[in-house]
């Protein structure tokens, strides 16, 4: 029940920055990558210090040159509304956000404990170990 | 004569020739000959109705091939190829055996010319799926492989009676395009709705394909929800109500997905969503819709596959598919990680992905018949997708926080099975004529003009922004080991809670009953026995002769009666 809550701010480290955080993983990342996969070695990158903020830029500057290409050819949709610009865009940002808040919303209401329906149930249950193939990278 | 075979057939015999192959590679290799000897022919057949039998004076069509049946049973043999690859390593025949007859019977039911074929390979898809349940072998695997088994042959019982009322109605049995209207017509379309997960109908998927083994979900995910799509695209065509059904499947398994903690569950949410798109085209009707959901069928089921995969595969390193538990697992699974990538971007439809191109001719359709809402729906519904299924499921698993868990890569078989997949969703995405032209109708469609590209862009950068905004800000829900209530609530807790206060009420109201009957039957007796027994008042008083006199007065009315009924 420990994992349960350090689960938020944990979560949340991978996109914001949290100078401290994110430092410690990186130095957790040097003891053992020596032995990573050469593509997950090269993929560590997303997890340096700084990326996640790159990242989030980034995709701000794409939305805004999305933004800025809808005046540079003729629409031909099938509404109206499809021809403002940034239609989609605004579209798309705002029935995200509500949507996931909704859905917290919708938590609320229908979030229940693991074992609501027993401990034989599957949400409960260990996966049959000898159906799988438990091995560490390293091994 | 090859031709003459019905292609479901040859998975049939496979079954049974399976079972004297020992375990190992000769095995698999049959297991792969099967599904790649069955699509040879599905592809090398002509158009046209073979194979027809007498059964009980009725004439079965076990092989109608026509455009629609032929691209539904092209990636049918694909899927079940691609299934049994990625489960190589398993080495339980009943599995085995189960994928091999599960197949068949999908592939033999879009085949299906009549409605008794149907029904037969219909209730074969539901036996022979179950044991990929079953085949986890544990107590919580029963119990829901038993759910899922009673609605799947409920919807077998309800599609035989809607037949059968069908044949009394019209005279014939053949699967043709019906008219919503008559009881028979509603049966059959109840039918196809509960395995096609119908909203309220839907729960079923959710309950029982997280609790099938890692290779059985895959194998899943292709056969019983399409057989359904592709039945209703037969049946129910142009049907109106299926557009506002359809629309409402995109809608509401969005909401369940987005806060689900086991991610082979979000992926059956996100297969639920999907399938409305697929409904929605079918409910629009035109030929250019109906291109939609065939080729939207057809990629769905590789990308949902692909999906699939990945969350096996890291199922089957770590013992847990579940977000709450997952994080940071690219560092030693960077190829799961990118082909489940792949599938996120098939299934959100980024443009050079399959999503892309198939979802765009239904969306398009519905634009072009003018359904302003239900379009408005589908472009909501697409940014939902790319919640669960684009961010979701690659970001929680393979980013996010570090789990602290080092897996191994998946085996090479499963990541031969994730490449082939996921080098078709990207082949299809980025040349999709060759698919366009499996399609039943002529396509004159081109998704990549810049209206289509920039706005569906625009719609996931932007909704992509909105994700980075709301995990900065500590908005966004957080993955925690909880679950969530769906209809299986009311059969899994309110029917048995309900049952057992009826049980107590039942219980009490027979025993007072019974208690007050047998006491008012002694009595009854008792006093009878008080006035007529030979002790009794009355029969101080009779004369022996009363009896004879009953006796002659009996046989007199005999006699009368007797005589005027011959008279």
């Amino acid at each position: 029940m420990a994992r349960k809550t350090s689960k938020r701010p944990a979560a949340k480290t991978a996109k914001k920055p949290a100078v401290t955080a994110a430092k410690k993983v990186a130095h957790k990342q040097t003891r053992d990558t020596g032995n990573l996969p050469a593509l997950g070695r090269m993929m560590l990158w997303v997890d340096r210090p700084g990326s996640a903020n790159k990242i989030f830029w980034g995709l701000a500057v794409l939305c805004g040159v999305l933004f800025l290409l809808d005046f540079t050819y003729e629409k031909h949709g099938h509404f109206d509304v499809e021809h403002l610009p940034g239609f989609f865009g605004i579209y798309g940002f705002v029935m995200f956000t509500g949507l996931i808040l909704a859905a917290k919303t919708l938590r609320i209401f229908i979030k229940r404990p693991e074992d609501y329906y027993g401990d034989k149930a599957i949400d409960r249950e260990v996966y049959p170990e000898d159906q799988l193939d438990k091995v560490k990278y390293n091994a | 004569m090859p031709e003459l075979i019905p292609t479901a057939f040859f998975f049939f015999a496979a079954s049974l020739v399976l079972l004297a192959v020992p375990q190992g590679k000769a095995r698999g290799a049959l297991l792969l000959a099967v599904p790649l000897a069955a699509a040879w022919q599905v592809w090398s057949l002509p158009l046209g109705t073979f194979a027809q039998v007498e059964f009980f004076g009725f004439s079965l069509d076990l092989m109608r091939v026509d455009k629609l049946s032929r691209v539904f049973g092209l990636i049918f043999c694909l899927a079940a190829f691609l299934g049994n690859l990625y489960a190589w390593h398993v080495r339980d025949t009943v599995q085995q055996v189960a994928a091999l007859l599960y197949a068949g019977s999908a592939i033999g039911a879009v085949f299906a010319g009549d409605l008794i074929t149907l029904f037969f390979y219909w209730e074969g898809t539901a036996i022979a799926s179950v044991f990929l349940i079953w085949a986890r072998g544990t107590e919580g695997a029963y119990a829901t492989g038993m759910r899922y088994l009673i609605i799947q042959i409920g919807s077998g019982v309800i599609l035989l009676a809607g037949a059968i009322l069908y044949h009394t109605e019209t005279g014939s049995f053949a699967f043709e395009q019906m008219v919503l209207g008559s009881p028979a017509t509603w049966l059959i379309f109840l039918s196809f709705g509960i395995k096609c997960a119908f909203p309220l109908l839907h729960n079923w998927l959710q309950d029982s394909y997280p609790a099938a083994t890692v290779t059985g979900t895959v194998i899943l995910s292709a056969f019983t929800t399409k057989l359904a799509v592709y039945a209703l695209a037969r049946g129910f065509a142009g049907t109106e109500i299926l557009i506002y059904i359809g629309a409402v499947m995109t809608l509401f398994p969005i909401f369940f997905a987005e806060i689900e903690n086991d991610l082979r569950r979000v992926l059956a949410y996100s297969l639920n969503n999907q399938l409305g798109f697929m409904v929605v085209g079918i409910g629009v009707g035109t030929e250019m819709a109906l291109n939609g959901t065939a080729s939207h069928a057809f990629a769905h089921i590789l990308y949902k596959a692909l999906l699939f995969m990945s969350v096996g595969a890291v199922l089957f390193r770590t013992g847990t598919s579940k977000a709450s538990e997952l994080g940071g697992l690219y560092r030693t699974m960077p190829l799961t990680t990118i082909f489940c990538l792949v599938g996120a971007a098939s299934i959100s439809a980024f443009p050079l992905f399959s999503g892309f191109v198939t979802k765009s001719l239904i969306l398009d359709e519905t634009a072009a018949e003018h359904y302003p809402v239900i379009w408005a729906v589908l472009v909501f519904a697409s940014a939902g997708v790319l919640s669960h299924s684009g961010i979701k499921i690659p970001f929680f698993t393979f980013f996010a926080h570090d789990s602290g868990m080092r897996p191994k890569e998946a085996p090479t078989h499963m990541l031969l099975a994730m490449g082939l997949t996921a080098f078709l969703c990207v082949f299809i995405g980025v040349y999709p004529d060759p698919l366009y032209a499996l399609l039943p109708y002529p396509v004159e469609f081109h998704p990549y003009t810049m209206s289509h590209v920039v706005g569906q862009l625009q719609l996931l950068c932007f909704a992509l922004l909105a994700f980075g905004v709301l995990m900065r800000t500590g908005i966004h829900p957080p993955e925690i080991r909880a679950i969530n209530l769906d209809t299986d609530w009311t059969y899994r807790r309110m029917a048995p809670s309900v049952i057992a206060i009826m049980a107590v009420g039942v219980s009490r109201i027979w025993t007072r009953w019974t208690r007050f009957g047998s006491s008012t039957i002694t009595r009854m007796i008792s006093g009878l026995y008080h006035s007529t027994g030979p002790e009794g008042r009355f029969a101080q008083t009779w004369p022996t002769g009363a009896m004879v006199l009953w006796i002659a007065i009996l046989l007199g009315v005999t006699l009368i009666l007797n005589f005027a009924s011959h008279g």
